[in-house]
């Protein structure tokens, strides 16, 4: 666990750096991919700036409208450097809605564009895993096997190894390369979402801070089962819609 | 994968069907962890200990705080950034003093200079408890690895929040203030 990098006067807050990198790598990827699908790099780029610009204001206000109190005689700190003050949720909404909106006034294709972005985000999510290891985050049960780590007092899971590695297979499942075939447009992403949903409900029984919704079933996992659910349904609609039937209604199957 | 996609019709089913009776299995047979943690530096885990004198020379500890919200803050006065946020610390402390609002302000003594941490303490007009943390355990138990670090411990003296870096700002203490007190004990 390293959440500070203190390198000369200067103290880094590493989960961030991580992040930053995964952000860069992810985002390389996309436009290498974007040309690769004939997709305009630039709006690709320009979708993502878009969309971190808007998803930082709005993670800002929407923390500011959950505590008015807060900026009452002190609206200046709306504009306070404090990565603290922001809602992530918020955040991701209104950046989502941004990126629609810039996607549909630039014509971009929907699934092709999500296809896009899969590599960046498989990357992404390998990057979370790390950062969340430095920071201690999404800290496994206590355990005593062979390779728990001690962590906040006990010996426990690696939960955010387990992560990585998941991250890692899934990233390796979707990666663009040749003979990995995903059509028609959409299939890669929902691939992506699908399986990271998967691993989320198995992994998250190893997690050693999972919120409870009722009894003991971990939201998480609900969360993540609905994910799935919703995943494999367009993913359905997405085959179904291309005429790629399920084996029962074609003579020939061809598999990978 | 495209053989995967040919038998979606029982396959994708079946894996909806096994990732819900993982769900309610792993419910009953590992369920999560129980709320009785150990004392750790970390945001959901009961506060660790702390016993200091302070700069006046009185013996304080966490403890003598049990029931009130507590800000626990690292700094040392050749900080700048914890120089710069020690006003909005004061300002707070005067405006929740009265609704059981501490601050427990732990210099690091053993990297700091005692007379400058005064000093800054007279020229400020600190009046919240400042301890010093002469050997630097204390900043250890709390795995401080930069300053400042805050961090924020509810009524029931569990972390809350850990703020690596500075300088808070007036917001977010207020912020974070406000739904502390508003939590009951």
């Amino acid at each position: 666990m390293l959440p500070i990098l203190n390198l000369g006067p200067l103290a880094i807050q590493t989960p961030g750096l991580i992040l930053l990198i995964g952000v860069w790598i992810g985002l390389t990827q996309a436009e290498k991919y974007a040309r690769f699908l004939k997709i305009d790099s630039d709006h690709i780029y320009s979708l993502s700036l878009l969309t971190m610009v808007a998803g930082i204001f709005g993670a800002r206000l929407s923390f500011a409208a959950q505590n008015p109190a807060a900026f009452q005689n002190n609206w200046t700190g709306l504009f306070s450097l404090t990565l603290q003050m922001m809602d992530t949720f918020g955040g991701g909404v209104i950046g989502l809605l941004a990126a629609f909106i810039y996607g549909q006034r630039k014509g971009l294709p929907f699934w092709k564009t999500l296809d896009v972005f899969t590599p960046g985000f498989a990357v992404l999510a390998i990057a979370f895993g790390f950062a969340q290891l430095s920071s201690g985050d999404a800290f496994g049960a206590p355990a005593n096997l062979p390779w728990s780590i001690h962590l906040w007092g006990e010996w426990r899971h690696p939960s955010q190894i387990y992560f990585i590695l998941s991250a890692g297979l899934i990233a390796l499942l979707v990666w663009p390369r040749s003979g990995s075939r995903f059509n028609p447009s959409g299939v890669r992403f929902l691939v992506w979402i699908g399986s990271s949903a998967l691993a989320r409900i198995f992994l998250e029984t190893f997690r050693g801070d999972s919120p409870i919704l009722i009894e003991s079933l971990r939201s998480s996992q609900i969360t993540a089962w609905l994910i799935l659910a919703g995943a494999l349904v367009l993913l359905n609609r997405r085959l179904t819609h291309n005429n790629i039937l399920p084996e029962a209604q074609t003579p020939q199957s061809n598999p990978e | 994968m495209n053989s995967i996609f040919d038998n979606r019709r029982w396959f994708f089913p079946l894996v909806l069907v096994l990732a819900a009776a993982w769900i309610v299995l792993t419910a009953f047979i590992n369920p999560p962890p129980t709320q009785n943690r150990p004392a750790a530096a970390r945001q959901g885990f009961p506060a660790p200990q702390i016993s200091l004198t302070s700069f006046d020379s009185s013996s304080i500890s966490l403890s003598d705080f049990q029931g009130q919200v507590v800000i626990v803050n690292f700094w040392a006065s050749w900080c700048p950034p914890c120089r710069t946020e020690m006003p909005a610390m004061q300002a707070v402390y005067e405006e929740f003093g009265h609704y059981g609002v501490t601050i427990l302000a732990v210099n690091a003594s053993n990297q700091d200079d005692p007379l400058a941490a005064r000093r800054f303490i007279t020229e400020r007009g600190l009046t919240f408890p400042i301890l010093e943390d002469l050997t630097g355990a204390t900043a250890r138990t709390y795995q401080v690895s930069a300053l400042p670090t805050t961090f924020f411990i509810d009524r029931k003296g569990i972390i809350s929040k850990v703020i690596y870096g500075g300088p808070l700002a007036e917001a977010l203490l207020r912020a974070e203030i406000t739904r502390l007190v508003k939590e009951q004990p």
